[in-house]
């Protein structure tokens, strides 16, 4: 028997994050390993009104053009892409991985040309979507290679999953909706403050946010979902961040990130395991040095570390950072190919200071921060 | 280690079938069943400097949208799906089903609608494919589904798929350019007759083909290939056929089927099996009680029939013949929404007769007839 928590999932993605109205164009982009979901939501694109387009790669072929491709084939874009980005009312995608380093023993200089090419692809999609045109989310189907990383078996990281995405209450929907409301709350208090100060272990960081907009993430965009962030000032990181949580990124895993800041600009970078990956991400472009997004993880239903962003940066007492480039409706006007989220643990021994007010301690903003 | 006969099939295909050049775009249309070609046809791709780029059909979407959708989803057909076929310079299409009857069950009249407004997007492609903007080429990766409809085990299957386009052998491409000369001498061999008669068991017809264009099919648009073929003089086909392989249309099988022709048409249809299916393809339309081709298979590493008609109508030592639609590029006029393959074995005591002459024996042209060896023979001789 189909299990019926992936028809929720597609109910929740179609009609209540994108939602998907007669006559509209839906890509849905995933892997053969996602066929249930696929079908799940084929199904309720159809029976929203919608013109369902799956858009279904090949496993491998990434390994393969950025082994054999010549720096032509690795900028080319697909003019295809472009039109189904150009047109496209809604885009479910759904990452499904055979195997999640298979791009470890990749050149990364050629992962950073591809991107490179890329970006102008992004910013169209990006500039749609900010825009309204393209309602697009970003989800993730459970695979043995994700429950792997997880380190657990693959029924648990199903519940896991599943569970993170509210999908286990009565009505998840009404359940993103409260969980919305509670994080635009949150939004017009952070909208004040001109500077937030994060304090952990071998972390001090400033992060000026002065006139930008805290976006709450009720599950339109990612899903699951359950952070609040915002675009800071391009110029004003300052001090240091240990990343607490490996990160998984264009196929491989890089660990114990620890950067310092100058200015808004990286000026130092270490990683126990793929610092030559880290370096060459961080040096890409004009803006791959700097901080694109901050943001506050505020899903309580995602307690452990997955190795997965899509989880890692949501879960319930963290924040995360990212380099490169950042969300304009969030008033952030950096532009990068990059754009690469790296989680810090604040649940014990830290604080986060608004403008000076400590305001949230282990994991938890204070119940006085109104 | 992956099977060197599918690297040296995707290479066959991207270099000597489709030809493709620096920066052409090539669509791959591969399910993930046949996911080892479909990579294969990248990696060949990337090779030839041309900017590949896979479509993969996911099981079950298809009856999805056949059963649920409503009339407008399915009959709609998108902006991306025109923009595509008008932009792409070259597509592979590797057939590949766990489940040959898949859709079985499906309401004919859906899938009709369906098939229907997807013509004009396969029209458009076949008028940028002849007039050569773009460049085709089918083919099958071996599935447990496709081996049991021929009732081999998959290794037999994959071993009989790969014979017959010759991917067991270092250098395919030199052979399918043999048989690419060969089919093309046969055809213009077959220029100049007026009538084909074909004899055979319970079988006697005569069909005009003066001034028709004979074509050589060598491998650009199936892999494999190996036939010649043209479209009938509309008016002229009489006499009786019985075809002794089943045919088969949209996945349903009509077994022993018996035609008798008065004046081009379709006067007389029987079936042991199938009848009324077969009666309600000739009522389909006018023109579907007229012959839009006749061919001869000349593969002679097809000796079986496998229920898939890119390997039996090029079965070596059969004819086709289909009822339905013709080849315009071959000179034939006929239109119908039929075309419907079906394939008659000469290779026990067939005889044809071309203009009085008899031309070929037993599934092969005959040694002294004015024309090159069959294929097979040219090669190895």
């Amino acid at each position: 028997m189909a299990d019926p928590r992936v028809e929720r999932l597609a109910e929740v993605l179609v009609d209540y994050s994108t939602g998907v109205g007669p006559g509209q164009i839906v890509i849905l982009e995933t892997t053969p390993l996602a066929t249930p979901l696929l079908r799940a939501l084929y199904r309720r694109v159809l029976a929203a009104g919608g013109h369902p387009h799956a858009r279904v790669g090949l496993s491998g072929v990434a390994e393969d053009l950025l082994e054999e491709g010549t720096d032509e084939q690795l900028e080319w874009i697909n003019p295809m892409r472009r039109e189904d980005f150009e047109r496209a009312d809604a885009r479910i995608y759904a990452d499904a991985e055979a195997n999640t380093r298979n791009l470890s023993g990749v050149d990364p200089a050629r992962q950073a040309l591809m991107a490179k090419a890329r970006q102008s692809l992004r910013d169209r999609y990006l500039e749609r979507a900010s825009a309204g045109e393209l309602r697009s989310v970003v989800t993730l189907y459970p695979t043995n290679s994700a429950a792997q990383d997880a380190e657990m078996s693959f029924a648990q990281y199903e519940d896991f999953v599943y569970r993170a995405g509210l999908l286990d209450r009565d009505d998840p929907v009404a359940a993103w909706r409260e969980l919305g409301e509670r994080l635009r709350r949150l939004a017009e208090l952070l909208g004040r403050t001109k500077e937030l100060r994060v304090v952990a272990e071998d972390t001090d960081l400033t992060v000026g946010v002065e006139g930008r907009t805290w976006i709450p993430c009720d599950g339109k965009e990612n899903f699951p979902d359950g952070e609040i962030f915002t675009g800071p000032v391009e110029t004003s990181v300052e001090g240091r961040i240990r990343f607490t949580y490996p990160s998984s990124f264009a196929g491989r895993m890089v660990r114990d990130i620890e950067l310092r800041f100058e200015g808004g600009e990286v000026v130092e970078a270490h990683a126990s395991q793929g610092e030559d990956f880290l370096r060459e991400m961080i040096d890409l472009d004009a803006g791959s040095r700097r901080v694109g997004e901050f943001a506050f993880g505020m899903n309580d239903a995602v307690h452990e570390f997955t190795a997965h962003t899509l989880f890692d940066e949501k879960i319930g007492g963290t924040v995360h950072l990212a380099l490169g480039t950042s969300y304009p409706e969030s008033g952030g006007v950096n532009q990068s190919a990059l754009h690469w989220d790296l989680v810090c643990d604040l649940r014990s021994g830290s604080e986060v200071y608004a403008d000076g007010e400590l305001v949230y301690r282990d994991g938890a903003f204070l119940p006085d921060f109104h | 280690m992956t099977d060197p006969r599918i690297e040296r099939l995707a290479r066959l295909i991207v270099e000597y079938s489709l030809e493709l050049g620096e920066r052409q775009i090539l669509r791959i249309d591969a399910p993930d069943a046949a996911s080892p070609l479909g990579l294969a046809l990248y990696r060949a791709a990337l090779a030839a400097g041309a900017f590949p780029y896979t479509n993969v059909s996911v099981d079950g979407l298809l009856e999805i949208l056949l059963e649920e959708a409503s009339e407008e989803q399915l009959a709609y057909v998108s902006p991306l799906q025109w923009h595509e076929i008008e932009t792409i310079d070259a597509l592979a299409t590797v057939w590949s089903e766990a489940n040959t009857r898949s859709l079985s069950r499906v309401d004919p009249g859906r899938h009709a609608r369906f098939l229907g407004a997807l013509r004009q997007l396969s029209n458009r492609r076949w008028e940028r494919i002849s007039s050569g903007e773009m460049r085709w080429c089918g083919t099958l990766f071996p599935t447990n589904g496709h081996a049991q409809d021929a009732e081999m085990s998959l290794e037999r299957y994959e071993d009989f798929v790969f014979a017959a386009c010759h991917v067991d052998e270092d250098d395919p491409a030199a052979h399918w350019r043999l048989v690419a000369a060969s089919l093309r001498a046969r055809a213009d061999s077959l220029e100049s007759v007026r009538e084909l008669r074909i004899v055979g068991l319970d079988t006697d017809l005569r069909v005009g083909v003066e001034s028709r264009k004979w074509m050589a099919a060598d491998g650009r648009y199936n892999m494999p290939d190996g036939e010649v073929f043209t479209s009938p003089v509309e008016t002229e086909t009489e006499g009786e056929i019985r075809y002794t392989f089943p045919a088969i249309y949209h996945g349903r099988e009509v077994e022993d089927v018996r035609l008798r022709f008065e004046g081009g048409r379709v006067v007389d249809a029987e079936a042991a099996r199938g009848d009324d299916y077969l009666r309600s393809l000739l009522d389909m339309d006018d023109g579907a009680r007229v012959l839009g081709e006749v061919a001869f298979g000349l593969n002679y590493e097809i000796d079986r029939f496998t229920r898939n008609i890119l390997f039996d109508e090029k079965i070596g030592g059969t004819m086709h013949l289909a009822l339905g639609s013709a080849f315009p590029q071959a000179g034939g006029a006929n239109t119908s929404g039929l075309h419907w393959d079906m394939i008659c074995d000469l290779r026990e005591d067939g005889e044809v007769y071309a203009d009085g002459e008899l031309v070929w024996k037993a599934g092969r042209f005959l040694e002294d007839s004015p024309t090159p060896e069959p294929v097979e023979a040219a090669e190895r001789g």
